[in-house]
């Protein structure tokens, strides 16, 4: 059986419910906010540390390492909440991949969520418990440790995923099937480099600049905001470079094996460079927050994009192409769909202007058309409820 | 077919059944948490009783912890766990209902911004404003709720799916509606575990303590009562006739039952505990009450699973990730019928060819060097792994005690069948249990899996080899 036999035989017999394309778009979409909450995760978390050890002795550090405490376990748990949903479109279009990924390396792949729920539990209890004074450290640094294992055992799964052509000789080294899931079969380190130590950084710099935007509004202490911005700016401007050469460095390791170097090197080149060149022309980095943040999720874009080229070029030599994926078009879901990313979408809206408008004064308070927004929105939710059982009565009693 | 992952010292379903049972009681509690917290909350409002906004944030902030960011990571445990464990299952379920997913991924997003929204705007926005915020709560839970119950039901009714093959037929399927039911009345009890476990943390004497510790053993309670009389009257009724047969055979491993009654029982005795005398309640009862409903669900998750044995999805795939039905209006074709006849070995991926199997002696063969006991490994891993041990990787002794899952080793020496020919005759046969499917393969397959698990019998309880050859 050759390798694109295989993966054909592999794909799931009942398609996908929509046109694939459309499917890898919200993948590539969605996997941008995932990696974003995931890196500033470990950004933050990594912050906290460094201000807690090595500046233990600097007001200033202190004070941002206590805030970087306290977002560690938010963004992680934003990072999860988002990850969820390029999990499910990987699935859909990728399941050859993903599955024997999956299973290759199975006791990792149910590892992993120990790994972060570990993780998920000591960041909390450092921002709970030791945030203040950097009392039990040791939370943070063993939260670190398990978040970045959760990382390592992502990339792998990815790196696996993408060389169907060894997934034989892994399954049955020697001709003795290895059901136990232990090995970790692919990895290359520029790749993992790029995506998570240098993102987080470039993660974090992105989030110190937009807190310290956010909080200017509301007349918070100026000096400590204006100190925080620029580390952020610096930060950004020491790891750019790095990152432009790290993302080289990925292009001729993983590259030639796929056919791919140029279309990795330039376009992470030229993100490197960019992003070099904006922050050390950025002034008043206080006022950049909002713009960097757009800039940054832009950039995660084209590394996303990357990310796709690459396992497009793997497959590619096998003939698998998302294009070609068979689909049937199954309407029922689709209006579901439609129907409730329209809800969705309107509440959590009107969700994050709640917060966003009730932290960004010292009083709190919500505008009168966030309030009519809310009563839009409640209206959708509730409403949403009845077209559901609109549908459950007209599959149970007319769609045969 | 995929690579097969075993498990290791947990067989790969036995980790599912923990991540799934754990998420199950978190996003349970997320849902009727969100209710109660709604109807605490009118009335904070309504009678202007300021004291309950107290309860309410402590409630908030361990939900926010706790129950929504371990529900999802235990939500993400399933996804990985399942796909580890089964993987052609739970491909069905997605190319099925990835855009029900989706819908779900909406509704969570907006509870976890909700809570998110929820405590940290108490008292930085009008009354009538959080108030709003607690009803989105309680919607967006429900809304995450009704979605998955759809999935999950589809896998023991996939109803008119199998002949449609429309999503939407397969979503709202015949345990659906009972199952939402259930579920949202059972949740009311794991709330008032939880409402109790925050509101014995507030200060004895605290003027509204006692109430909230009332009200809440009264939902609990109505709850409880509610969900068994749903089982008793609509869910176990609407089950599919082989689910009941298989309901009282001795698929449903033991102490499961035992384990459910207790917990029931001993729920309804501490909410009563609660309600006639809140004074009395402490945290570790709290914490003691959790800790039984895990047990609980834990077994009545399982059943859940059995219910649909010998199928992953009923009436489609078999536990081992065969396909067994033909679903013209999808041109799915059975691959049991084809497999039957051209025989497993080389004819799915990653169930190779004896040939290409190296025939020498190794701990996974039990030291044996011959090649049907060789190839018969391949096939216990692809026709039996999914449900059994088959091996001693997925078998942890604690005490003398041995904890696998269904070993098959254990099976066949307990029934007294320890030669090859004896197992490849009850082989033969095994298609008459409800809970079994045939064998799929040639003959000579057939008899290679039997010398297989003779060797497996004879390695795990080296006495029945010696007996073996005293009746030769």
């Amino acid at each position: 059986m050759t390798v694109s036999e295989m993966l054909n035989l592999m794909r799931d017999p009942l398609g996908a419910p929509f046109y694939p394309p459309a499917l890898q778009v919200l993948l590539v979409i969605t996997w941008v906010l995932h990696i974003f909450f995931v890196t500033a995760a470990l950004g933050n978390s990594l912050f906290s540390i460094v201000a807690f050890t090595w500046k233990k002795n600097d007001e200033q550090w202190l004070r941002l390492g206590r805030l970087s405490a306290r977002l560690t376990p938010n963004t992680l748990g934003l990072g999860i909440v988002t990850g969820i949903a390029p999990l499910l479109f990987v699935q859909t279009i990728y399941d050859p991949l993903w599955y024997a990924a999956n299973t290759l390396t199975g006791f990792w792949s149910v590892s992993f969520i120990f790994f972060v729920m570990g993780g998920y539990s000591l960041a909390y209890l450092f921002y709970l418990k030791g945030s203040k004074d950097g009392r039990l450290l040791f939370t943070a640094v063993l939260s670190f440790i398990l978040l970045c294992l959760a990382g390592w055992v992502m990339h792998v799964l990815h790196s696996v995923s993408i060389r169907p052509e060894q997934w034989l000789k892994w399954y049955m080294p020697d001709g003795i099937i290895d059901t136990r899931g232990v090995v970790f079969h692919a990895y290359n380190i520029p790749r993992l480099v790029f995506l998570l130590p240098l993102q987080a950084v470039l993660s974090l710099s992105a989030i110190i600049m937009f807190a310290s935007w956010y909080l200017s509004k509301r007349g918070d202490d100026a000096p400590f905001l204006s100190w925080a911005a620029e580390l952020g700016r610096k930060l950004g401007l020491l790891t750019s470079p790095v990152y432009a050469l790290t993302g080289l460095l990925w292009a001729l390791t993983e590259g030639p094996e796929f056919g791919v170097t140029l279309a990795i090197a330039l376009p992470l080149m030229i993100l490197g460079v960019l992003l070099t060149a904006y922050f050390a022309r950025l002034r008043q980095p206080t006022n950049q927050g909002p713009r960097l943040l757009v800039i940054w999720l832009a950039g995660l874009l084209v590394v996303a994009v990357v990310r796709e080229v690459i396992r497009a070029a793997s497959l590619a030599r096998y003939g698998y192409n998302v294009a070609d994926y068979p689909y049937q078009l199954d309407w029922g879901s689709i209006v579901v769909f439609i129907a409730t990313t329209i809800v969705g979408v309107v509440v959590v809206l009107y969700l994050s202007l709640v917060i966003y408008q009730a932290n960004a004064s010292k009083e709190g308070t919500v505008s009168l058309r966030v309030e009519q927004l809310g009563k839009v929105a409640t209206g959708l939710l509730g409403a949403w409820f009845g077209f559901f059982l609109l549908m459950g009565l007209y599959a149970v009693f007319f769609l045969r | 077919m995929y690579p097969f992952w075993e498990g290791l010292f947990i067989h790969s379903t036995l980790f599912v059944a923990v991540v799934s049972a754990f998420h199950v009681l978190a996003s349970h509690l997320t849902v009727a948490a969100a209710w109660f917290n709604l109807y605490l909350e009118r009335r904070a409002v309504k009678e202007n009783r300021e004291e309950l906004y107290v309860y309410l944030k402590r409630s908030a902030l361990g939900l926010l912890v706790f129950a929504y960011v371990f529900g999802a990571m235990a939500g993400v445990g399933i996804w990985q766990t399942t796909t580890a464990a089964n993987p052609r299952g739970i491909s069905t379920l997605i190319h099925n209902f990835v855009l029900f997913w989706g819908s779900e991924w909406y509704m969570f997003l907006i509870d976890v911004v909700g809570i998110i929204a929820y405590y940290y705007t108490f008292g930085r926005v009008s009354k009538e404003t959080h108030l709003r915020l607690a009803w989105i709560l309680a919607l967006g839970g429900t809304g995450t709720l009704s979605i998955i119950v759809g999935i999950l039901s589809f896998k023991l009714t996939p109803a008119l799916w199998l002949q449609t093959g429309q999503s939407l037929n397969g979503f709202f399927n015949t345990t659906f509606w009972p199952q939402i039911a259930m579920r949202f009345c059972f949740m009311f009890p794991i709330t008032a575990a939880w409402a109790l476990f925050v509101a014995t943390g507030l200060p004895r004497g605290f003027y509204e303590r006692e109430r909230i510790i009332r009200d809440a053993a009264r939902f609990g309670i109505i709850g409880l009562f509610a969900g068994v009389l749903v089982w008793l009257l609509w869910f176990e009724p609407s089950l599919p006739v082989n689910a009941k047969a298989i309901l009282l055979s001795r698929a449903i491993p033991q102490p499961t039952f035992p384990v459910i009654y207790f917990g029931l029982l001993a729920t309804l005795a501490g909410l009563l505990f609660a309600y006639i005398a809140p004074h009395k309640q402490r945290r570790l009862l709290a914490v003691g009450a959790m800790v039984v409903m895990y047990g609980a669900i834990f077994g009545a998750e399982r059943i859940r699973e059995v219910l649909r044995k010998p199928d992953i999805i009923a009436g489609y795939m078999s536990s081992n990730q065969l396909l067994f039905n033909d679903i013209p209006a999808r041109n799915i074709k059975s691959e049991e019928a084809r497999l039957s006849q051209t025989g497993m070995l080389g004819n799915l991926p990653f169930v190779p060819r004896a040939d290409n199997l190296a025939g020498i002696a190794s701990d996974v063969t039990f030291g044996y060097d011959d090649p049907e006991i060789v190839a018969g490994r391949t096939l216990a891993i692809q026709q039996c792994g999914s449900c059994h041990s088959i091996s001693k990787q997925t078998s942890i002794e604690i005490a003398g005690v041995s904890l696998d899952l269904r070993s098959l080793a254990k099976l066949l020496k307990m029934r007294n069948l320890t030669t090859a020919e004896q197992i490849d005759n009850y082989i033969k046969a095994i298609g008459g249990f409800p809970y079994m499917h045939p064998f799929v393969g040639s003959d000579a397959e057939r008899r290679a899996l039997a010398r297989y698990l003779e060797a497996f019998v004879r390695s795990s309880y080296p006495e029945t080899a010696e007996q073996a050859s005293l009746k030769r």
